[in-house]
């Protein structure tokens, strides 16, 4: 019921893959490390998930992803405290609550009381100015004591190919266009004086080269994952592994540490598939998540399979680190400049968007989609309408991937449950001698 | 004044392309001989059909122009042109795009996107200026014949000078306009000429015109494509004596000055600050001059839900005025919650 707040009972995942375990620890090490170095006096980036990570790497400059803390927020609880924060200062906290509510953990008063030991207070913040906010956000961060922001633009194109995925590995000037390849990578070559000036740090033509071959074989191992996935039956492992076996590895990318857990992580669902093990034994449907993670109910990608049998076998997470990362070529800045200069179109803007999830639901032989429609601008309904035109039912539930204020799970597994039986069980085959569509 | 009136509260029929946001440079639709509008929402009518496509997170006011162009509200357009002032608008353009392509019966005309950026930055400005460019190609390539920029240029900066002064009007004490007649002056859909024209007309009469007493009133925030929420703030006692949306005194602020595609290529990119695309910083800084200006008693900002960016500004504007200020947060497109501006001293500095 909208506007009631309800006890989360469901909201963790029960995760079988060892990698996944293993990123997990790791993550835990990796920030009290990053602690360390901070409370020892070296700089720390706050960066917007969109942002070329790649340039902190190569310069050995820490850094936190915002979405990613806003997502240990969220599953620890805390997303209504630090929305609380910014309201005190009269801010709102009912929009872009992905980005704000890691700004309210800048306003803690008591920043050691927060998940993890708290964020350490950063130097420098760097975001994108898509939307109508996340500048200002970024902005107002960025005019706390000690703290520099360091915007980037986010500009659109007029025309472009739908088939981005085929495109982007290699022929990525022209998915993208020379115009907003010419502007961001103009941007991130004053990113770099920028970062010289303000930290002290060195950037090494060399190092930087050595970081983007480690990204490119990371995700070309989350290539090899995902297609095995899409074509094993039953599904080795559902998104509840999958998210965390992807996503704690894509935080480091450009380590060895990433790339190699890339490619444990390939080894443990190759071994799963080998010796026929199943995320859900008695497999009846597969399902598609669509949309950002939601980290307060992860345990809510597994609440269909026991019941109806029912497995998340994708989200954007694996599907996007195998698809819209790898860029080749010779001119290195120009190519992350190619990896991010439209990473929102891949996920947000039909026809990349909507075309895409439609070449991932075949490959996967998706039976039904769960369609999560936030409160932003980005709509759904050309998601929604190029897959129930390609034959897959889609179902939308409402809510916001951080802010847990407004969110009843019982209420909306119970929607997709009815929804399961339905629709889309009375459709799907028996997993058994099923195949890729 | 009747004349301006009339035009804005009924555009004549005729014109062959549309456009929507702050950032298409009409300089180029004049100079390619084009009959263009701006296209505005209607809070009247139902939004259905843009809800559908757009999603109920989008600003209304691009749902309901969406709405309208589906329903052919605006007669037979050849062509829609879109600029990226803010995320609806942006959203707008990619569901006319997509329309086109995978509903091509929905009868919507065919989108351009001019994508200019804001960023106070040189990177930002070279961009703008090759979007520019390639805008201008575009027209010549679709008229089939080359712009006459220089004439543009000098229609349109003369019509803001001339509204620079009808804003003068509304800013004396007493005002001698209306907050909604300054917005009928403003967005009289009117070939630029014959805007130029009732805009002297109304210069003329000025000591004619008679004094509005009332609570001054600044408004900032969200842009009003029609009159709704200003009839509503003034039949409450107050008067609009100045605004930072687009619809407002924004259009007469400043001139493009030489007649070339860099000229007007940094009018765009420096136009603002606007809600959308500046800092809450830049965006407190010019409320304080812009209130002080126009001798406003009280601010008020308004956000019209959906339309989230004005209200990440407040805190700072508020800090930086000297004069009560209240925020009208998540309100209902063509509404207002007057009663909040009722309030002896709604939200103190």
């Amino acid at each position: 019921m909208p506007g009631v707040k309800k006890p989360l009972v469901h909201n963790r995942s029960v995760k079988t893959l060892a990698t996944a375990a293993e990123a997990a620890r790791h993550q835990r090490e990796w920030f009290a490390g990053l602690r360390r170095r901070v409370a020892e006096g070296e700089p720390l980036a706050v960066v917007n998930a969109d942002v070329p990570h790649e340039i902190f790497r190569a310069m050995d400059i820490p850094y936190v992803v915002s979405q990613w803390w806003a997502s240990v927020v969220a599953a620890k609880q805390r997303s209504g405290h630090y929305l609380e924060l910014l309201r005190r200062r009269g801010l709102p906290d009912h929009s872009e609550q992905y980005n704000a509510v890691t700004l309210g953990s800048a306003f803690d008063p008591d920043p050691d009381a927060g998940p993890w030991g708290g964020l350490p207070k950063p130097s420098i913040v760097v975001g994108d100015a898509s939307g109508d906010v996340t500048r200002k956000i970024f902005d107002i961060w960025g005019r706390e004591p000690g703290v520099a922001f360091y915007p980037l633009e986010s500009a659109a194109e007029n025309e472009v190919p739908a088939n981005w995925w085929e495109l982007v590995p290699h022929r990525w000037e022209e998915a993208i266009g020379p115009a907003r390849l010419d502007l961001l990578t103009a941007e991130l070559e004053n990113l770099v004086r920028f970062l010289e000036t303000t930290t002290g740090r060195r950037f090494r033509e060399s190092r930087f080269r050595e970081v983007m071959a480690l990204v490119n074989e990371q995700e070309e191992w989350n290539r090899r994952t995902r297609d095995l996935i899409a074509r094993a039956r039953p599904a080795p492992v559902s998104v509840a592994d999958g998210i965390p076996g992807v996503m704690l590895p894509q935080w480091h990318r450009g380590t060895e540490w990433a790339r190699d857990a890339a490619r444990r992580f390939h080894e443990e669902v190759r071994e799963r598939v080998d010796t026929g093990q199943a995320a859900c034994p008695g497999e009846r449907a597969r399902l598609m998540w669509i949309g950002r993670g939601l980290w307060y109910d992860m345990g809510f990608y597994q609440r269909f399979q026991e019941e109806h049998g029912a497995v998340f076998v994708w989200s954007m997470y694996l599907a996007i680190a195998a698809d819209g990362y790898i860029r080749h070529g010779d001119d290195p800045m120009r190519a992350l400049a190619a990896r991010f200069a439209a990473f929102t179109d891949q996920l947000y803007t039909p026809p990349w968007s909507s075309e895409w999830y439609v070449k991932e639901a075949r490959l996967h032989g998706i039976d039904g989609v769960v369609h999560l429609v936030s409160d932003d601008p980005r709509g759904g309904y050309f998601t929604a309408r190029a897959l129930e035109s390609a034959g897959f039912p889609v179902i939308e539930i409402e809510a916001d991937n951080v802010d847990t204020r407004t969110y009843d799970g019982d209420r909306v597994a119970e929607r997709v449950g009815r929804w399961l039986e339905d629709v889309v069980l009375t459709r799907a085959a028996p997993a058994a001698g099923r195949g890729p569509r | 004044m009747a004349a301006l009136e009339d035009a804005y509260a009924r555009p004549p029929a005729g014109p062959s392309i549309g456009y929507v946001g702050a950032d298409v440079p009409v300089e180029l639709l004049t100079a390619a001989g084009l009959h263009a509008l701006r296209l505005t929402g209607d809070p009247g009518a139902g939004s259905a059909q843009g809800d559908r496509y757009l999603g109920r997170g989008v600003d209304p006011m691009a749902r309901s122009i969406l709405s309208r162009l589906l329903s052919g509200a605006f007669g037979d357009l050849d062509r829609v042109v879109v600029s990226h002032d803010c995320e609806a608008s942006l959203r707008l353009f990619y569901a006319l795009r997509e329309l086109r392509r995978v509903e091509p019966g929905s009868g919507v005309p065919e989108a351009y996107l001019v994508d200019v950026l804001h960023l106070p930055h040189r990177t930002t400005a070279r961009y703008v200026r090759r979007r520019i460019g390639e805008f201008a190609d575009r027209l010549a390539a679709w008229t089939g014949r080359p712009l006459d920029v220089a004439g543009a240029v000098a229609a349109h900066d003369e019509r803001r000078r001339l509204l620079a002064g009808v804003a003068e009007l509304r800013r004396a004490v007493p005002a001698r306009l209306t907050g909604r007649q300054f917005l009928a002056a403003a967005g009289a859909a009117l070939p630029v000429a014959e805007h130029v024209a009732a805009l002297r007309a109304l210069l003329a009469e000025a000591g004619r015109l008679p004094e509005h007493r009332g609570r001054r009133v600044f408004l900032s925030g969200s842009d009003h494509d029609s009159p709704h929420v200003y009839e509503a703030i003034e039949a409450d006692g107050h008067v609009i004596v100045g605004e930072d949306h687009s619809f407002g005194d924004p259009l007469a602020e400043r001139l493009v000055g030489a007649p070339d595609l860099d000229a007007i290529a940094e009018h765009y990119h420096e136009y603002g600050p606007t809600a959308h695309r500046a800092t809450a910083a830049e965006r407190a800084a010019h409320a304080a001059m812009a209130a002080r200006r126009c001798r406003a008693e009280l601010f008020v900002a308004y956000a019209r839900a959906a339309d989230d960016a004005p209200a990440w500004d407040f805190a700072a504007q508020r800090a930086a005025l000297d004069i009560p200020a209240v925020l009208l947060d998540r309100q209902e497109y063509g509404r207002a919650d007057v009663a909040a501006l009722r309030k002896e001293d709604p939200c103190p500095a």
